[in-house]
């Protein structure tokens, strides 16, 4: 796994509750803004569906690594927190990297003990809209390869 | 001239309890969506009382029982007589859905503050992240009429059979059943999409002002006697996916409009759209 999302993933596993709600609401402070030329394509496109609030994920390419931005409203911490840990954790990963993400990270770093169960689901959805972007655009890469090239 | 509520006490205003935030008969509780708001900062004096972590039992689907819910009561330093005011974020879904629980059991005076969290941080009125803790009380849990307030799956098959007056206040594609589930977690969702036969759309947030406050009494008016068509003697039920936001229109239908006969269907879609051989119908 990405050595980034290692390290958030032990000081979260390690903290206690109270310790974990603080950190997963300094995560939503500290998430970046979009870069403006993102802002505008704010669109259904790039709108995680599963979620209730409306969150943002973008995913391109930056050589073989993965440049992955999104937004999330300050009103919902718990959801632009689990965005900004995935965006801290996996900036600049590999696909490889971000597709080996276990879908039992919202368990390994502690979240259904303080959100519950009912809650983390919609979580999972933001991970599984990640991991099919990355997919999505590396196929593209694929394709584009196979297109340049000459093979009958 | 404008009309009012029918019971303009049960809604207080951001004013109001700015003035009474020391007020020791008042109680403030914050109940939202996301766990996370409280810790970020609430009303000072106020109390965290979470609709699932608190409110529901974590083996079987329903309420928790009423030594739990005294405890609770307890805890938070709210006693049979405390006015209680609600308030929370998504225009006050979940402050509604603690106030019908709290009616579940009884507690006689309850409030929501208008506008909920979102008006009051606009406002900037204050806020503290600092936790209060208050002298535990002695709270007794009354007799309690939960059929008057709480619809179970039998009720609603005979009221839908029967053609009395059903609100589904989910969203429109959720109505249609063009929607069954959100993609990717379908253990939240049900087999079945559409509605229950009879139904009614008219999402929840019909009811509600963009700053989250409740629209005016002939605003409501308009929509639910004029448009709906509902009729004060009418028994009438409301229903979504799990309950949450009908209990918003429960609260508007029942203390807004003064309807004395509103029942909430808790079980709502995600027990409906699971449920072998219930009717359901489908589109528009």
């Amino acid at each position: 796994m990405a050595a980034a999302l290692d390290a958030i993933v032990s000081e979260l596993h390690d903290a206690d509750r109270q310790e974990r709600i603080e950190l997963l609401i300094d995560f939503a402070k500290n998430l970046p803004p979009l870069p403006e030329r993102l802002e505008r394509l704010k669109d259904a496109d790039h709108r995680v569906e599963e979620c209730q609030s409306p969150v943002f994920l973008f995913v391109e390419e930056d050589g073989d690594r993965l440049a992955i931005h999104a937004d999330a409203p300050i009103e919902a911490p718990t959801v632009r927190g689990f965005v900004a840990i995935l965006v801290e954790g996996l900036n600049g990963a590999t696909a490889e990297e971000v597709l080996a993400v276990g879908n039992d990270l919202i368990e390994r770093i502690g979240l259904p003990e303080i959100l519950g169960m009912l809650r983390v689901r919609g979580l999972s959805g933001i991970l599984g809209r990640l991991k099919k972007e990355v997919t999505r655009v590396s196929i593209d890469r694929i394709s584009e390869r196979s297109g340049d090239s000459d093979v009958p | 001239m404008a009309e009012a509520y029918v019971h303009p006490e049960v809604l207080v205003s951001a004013d109001w309890v700015e003035q009474h935030l020391d007020d020791p008969k008042v109680r403030v509780v914050e109940s939202d969506e996301d766990v996370l708001l409280y810790d970020m900062g609430h009303i000072p004096g106020s109390v965290k009382i979470d609709w699932q972590g608190d409110l529901q039992d974590q083996l079987i689907r329903d309420y928790i029982d009423a030594d739990k819910f005294a405890s609770i009561c307890s805890r938070a330093g709210i006693a049979n007589d405390t006015t209680v005011v609600f308030y929370g974020d998504k225009s006050n879904w979940w402050a509604c859905y603690a106030f019908w629980a709290f009616k579940l059991f009884g507690h006689a005076d309850c409030r929501v503050l208008n506008g909920g969290r979102k008006l009051w941080f606009d406002q900037k009125r204050p806020t503290t992240t600092d936790v209060p803790s208050y002298a535990p009380t002695d709270y007794k849990v009354g007799p309690r009429d939960e059929a008057s307030i709480r619809a179970f799956r039998d009720e609603v098959l005979a009221h839908s059979k029967s053609g009395k007056p059903l609100l589904d206040v989910r969203s429109p594609k959720e109505f249609t059943g063009e929607r069954t589930h959100m993609e990717d977690y379908p253990n939240e969702g049900s087999l079945r999409g559409g509605h229950i036969p009879g139904a009614v759309s008219v999402p929840w947030a019909r009811a509600v002002n963009d700053d989250g406050t409740f629209k005016s009494a002939d605003e409501l008016k308009s929509i639910y006697r004029d448009e709906v068509g509902l009729k004060p003697e009418d028994d009438i039920v409301a229903y979504c996916r799990i309950g949450e936001r009908s209990s918003l229109t429960w609260f508007v239908l029942t203390y807004l409009l003064g309807y004395p006969k509103v029942r909430n269907y808790d079980g709502s879609w995600c027990e409906w759209g699971n449920l072998v051989r219930v009717p359901i119908a489908k589109g528009a």
